[in-house]
């Protein structure tokens, strides 16, 4: 999971253009959307494509959006779970 | 200045529904849906989903889909006869861009074939067709582009600077619009069903409408009352969540057309669909109408959301319910989401109908509603005067930098042509702020920093010749190289042309009118004339800002004589209504400089024979592209002028930028105030400090004049 995690980190820093954010300094537990890291509601839309497009999971409802990009441990899982090249 | 009418006198409209009035309403009356899957392109990926498609505009034309829309919804008036419009007004935000997709992605190098490319050349084929001579606009604020032509051509009528005006809205399906808006997850795979329970979205759509306006009598279909704009300023694409936006633009609306909530017998909703935008309408419209709530329907799930074109398409609409007494059903929604409270018409129903209310929300936060009514039912709105448009101050950005260092340079006949590095442009501007937007945002916001400083400025009226090229540029790149996958909302969002307008609006809270204005050469006195019009600046200032970006790849191919030197920026003017600054007017305006006396009209504007001894010095816009004819216009004006005095050649010195003239009108406030203009810049330079003021005159394809005096 772990690296995972630091992978996502350093994607969401890159493809948000998170200019005064260090991918170390996304807590894997704090509000990842609307909280301190400045991501709304388009970044999430971006963060949709990049999780379609590098790990083959579509995420295309919003209540699943809601749970799933909770915080960036709960991005890391859901894919975990659903990553064709990830799972089992 | 009276108390005019502004009349709809002829129409023409197209939509998934049909063309012309007898299909439009044959279709309205029976309920029925336009919307099939896409067939127009075949997405690599996933099923086509259902769009209003318009069958008969196959490719393979000379011009693209657009145009051939905009053609068609114009060719009843046209058909009609009648004397020329005076002024052209078209909402368009997708423009050439379904026939540039493929030349793009095929690598076409030659600009030729992308000559329809520009927003502004669907208004401007219409102008030549109906042989206009006077202003041509072209409204670019993405899904209510279509309304803000009505609010527009009726304010050019009652202000008394036109008696006829060509208004309407076109746009056409395209990859860049599909995929867009499917990145951001906004479409309803089933078809859009507004209102209803379950709706997931909207059906991206094409179409156009076409409204002659005249300020005479014979026999209108409607009268146009009264219009509102207003911006959320709230984000870049969801509405303000309590639908505040919506609310003060219908407010204006009614208050203009002076009828209260009780005139309303039908609302003619905005209504796209999506869980947001739906939302926040029917808030907005209960806590206008309360519990006495209209006949309301939305017909995008009938047309599918045709963009820039709806707003129109839908006036039209308004207007065949007045004519015809038929209000149109909500076709799609089944069940009405009780969240809503909303009510609206499960079927088409026959009824007399006075007077509509119709909405039209975009990205940017920009709404407009305007209310159409039976001819002569109520009375004509009163009419206003307005005091001139005072500059309070203002700003530049060219290759040199920001104001001060531009000026510092032209002083010492420095050349400031080029492209500013990003990082200056940007030092001042919050780094959270900006970290989405790509240049010419960027341009845009630090340009409406420095001229508002501390100010609040309430509206915004933006000019561009050429929008947010590297947003569309990185949009498409990437669509293309995932075989259409992968498209980035960001850049969709970016790409529109007034999202910089919109992210001005949300940086200061502006949530008055918020207009973005597109033309190759003139977008910025296109700003100025719609500021002036709107009447905006009475409850504080706004905003007139007009910039451009130099993009390697597309510059080139859109704008080849400019593109030659790479070269940007732009400049703003904070202007109102009050105050003891430079007073700015927007004298004259022709879409076609080449037209069998349109230079002769731009002369009589000024005064004609002797006017130029009312200025100091004149700043010269001569584009790159058409220098001869644009020398000879020059010198034409001089000479009946008898104007003598030093003449800029500002393009030369700043750059061969659509919004270029932007810039100069900034600069020529600061020489206002200076009483001269730098003697190095032009022989015979010298000062003017005696009241005369000083002239920019726009030449080439599109013709302006624009003066600045001393306040």
């Amino acid at each position: 999971m772990e690296p995972l995690l630091k992978e996502l980190r350093e994607k969401i820093v890159d493809i948000l253009d998170l200019v005064d954010v260090r991918p170390d300094d996304i807590d894997p537990d704090a509000r990842l959307v609307g909280g301190e890291l400045g991501i709304d509601s388009i970044d999430v839309l971006e963060m949709v494509m990049m999780v379609e497009k590098d790990y083959g999971v579509k995420i295309d409802n919003r209540e699943v959006g809601v749970k799933v990009f909770a915080t960036l441990r709960a991005l890391g899982e859901h894919i975990r779970q659903n990553a064709p090249e990830l799972r089992g | 200045m009276t108390d005019k009418r502004v009349y709809i006198a002829g129409f023409g409209i197209i939509s998934a529904l049909g063309t012309g009035s007898t299909e439009t309403l044959e279709a309205l009356a029976s309920g029925r849906s336009g919307l099939a899957p896409i067939s127009r392109f075949r997405p690599p990926a996933g099923d086509p989903l259902p769009v209003g498609q318009i069958q008969e505009i196959d490719a393979g034309k000379t011009m693209p889909a657009t145009h051939r829309l905009a053609q068609i919804a114009a060719a009843p008036i046209l058909t009609a006869g009648g004397p020329p419009p005076d002024a052209v007004v078209v909402g368009t935000t997708t423009g050439g861009m379904a026939a540039t997709e493929p030349l793009l992605r095929a690598g076409i190098e030659d600009p030729e074939a992308y000559r329809w490319h520009g927003a502004a050349t669907v208004a401007a084929d219409l102008a030549r067709r109906f042989r206009c001579t006077g202003p041509v606009l072209t409204v670019s604020t993405a899904c209510s582009s279509g309304a803000a032509p009505a609010a527009l051509g009726a304010a050019l009528i009652r202000s008394g600077r036109a008696a006829r005006v060509l208004a309407g809205g076109a746009d056409s399906l395209c990859r860049l619009t599909y995929y867009g808006f499917l990145s951001l997850q906004l479409i309803d795979p089933n078809g859009a069903r507004p209102l209803d329970r379950d709706r997931k979205g909207m059906s991206v759509a094409e179409g156009a409408a076409m409204m002659m306006l005249t300020a005479g009598d014979g026999n209108p279909d409607a009268e146009i009352l009264g219009a509102g704009l207003s911006c959320d300023a709230w984000h870049p694409t969801a509405p303000h969540p309590e639908g505040d936006g919506a609310l003060s633009a219908m407010k204006a609306a009614l208050n203009q057309a002076g009828l209260s909530t009780g005139d309303i017998d039908y609302v003619n909703l905005h209504g796209t669909g999506t869980i947001d935008n739906d939302l926040s309408e029917a808030l907005a419209v209960r806590a206008l109408f309360s519990e006495k709530l209209p006949a309301l329907s939305s017909v995008k799930g009938a047309t599918g959301h045709s963009l820039a074109a709806s707003g129109a398409v839908e006036a039209v609409v308004s207007a065949l319910a007045i004519r015809h007494g038929l209000l149109p059903a909500n076709t799609g929604c089944r069940l009405a989401d009780p969240a809503l409270a909303l009510f609206p018409l499960k079927t088409p129903k026959r009824a007399s109908v006075r007077a509509v209310l119709s909405n039209a929300f975009g990205f940017g936060g920009s709404n407009a509603a305007v209310v159409i009514a039976q001819p002569d039912r109520f009375s004509p709105p009163r009419a206003a005067e307005h005091p001139p448009l005072r500059i309070a101050s203002c700003a530049c950005v060219t290759g040199a930098g920001a104001t001060d260092a531009t000026l510092k340079k032209l002083h010492a006949a420095g050349s400031c042509a080029g492209v500013l590095d990003e990082e200056i442009l940007c030092r001042g501007l919050p780094p959270r702020l900006i970290r989405r937007l790509r240049r010419l945002p960027r341009l845009a916001l630090s340009l409406a920093a420095e001229a508002a400083g501390d100010a609040r400025p309430e509206g915004v009226f933006f000019g561009t010749g050429w929008g947010a090229l590297s947003e569309t540029d990185r949009f498409l790149t990437r669509l293309f190289e995932s075989d259409e996958k992968y498209p980035s909302p960001t850049d969709f969002v970016g790409s529109v042309h007034n999202a910089p307008a919109g992210q001005i609006a949300q940086f200061f809270g502006a949530r008055g009118p918020n207009l973005t204005l597109t033309g190759e050469n003139d977008a910025f006195e296109q700003a100025l004339l719609a500021a002036e019009l709107i009447c905006a600046g009475q409850n504080g200032p706004v905003l007139v800002v007009g910039a451009d970006e130099a993009h390697p790849r597309l510059s080139p191919l859109f704008d080849p004589a400019s593109a030659a030197q790479a070269a940007d920026g732009g400049g703003a003017l904070l202007v109102e209504r009050a105050g003891s600054g430079p007073i700015v007017s927007l004298r004259f305006l022709s879409g076609d400089g080449g037209a069998a006396g349109a230079v002769d009209k731009l002369i009589d504007a000024l005064g004609g024979d002797g006017a130029g001894a009312r200025f100091g010095a004149v700043l010269a816009g001569i584009p790159a592209g058409n220098k001869t004819a644009a020398r000879a216009q020059l010198d034409k004006v001089a000479t009946a002028c008898r104007f003598a005095g030093p003449v800029f050649d500002y393009r030369q010195w700043i750059g061969q930028f659509a919004t270029a003239s932007a810039a100069a009108a900034a600069m020529a406030c600061r020489w206002i105030g200076q009483g001269r203009i730098p003697p190095a810049l032009c022989a015979g330079a010298e000062g003017f400090d005696d009241g005369r003021g000083l002239l920019l005159l726009g030449l080439g394809d599109s013709i302006s004049a624009v003066e600045i005096f001393p306040g």
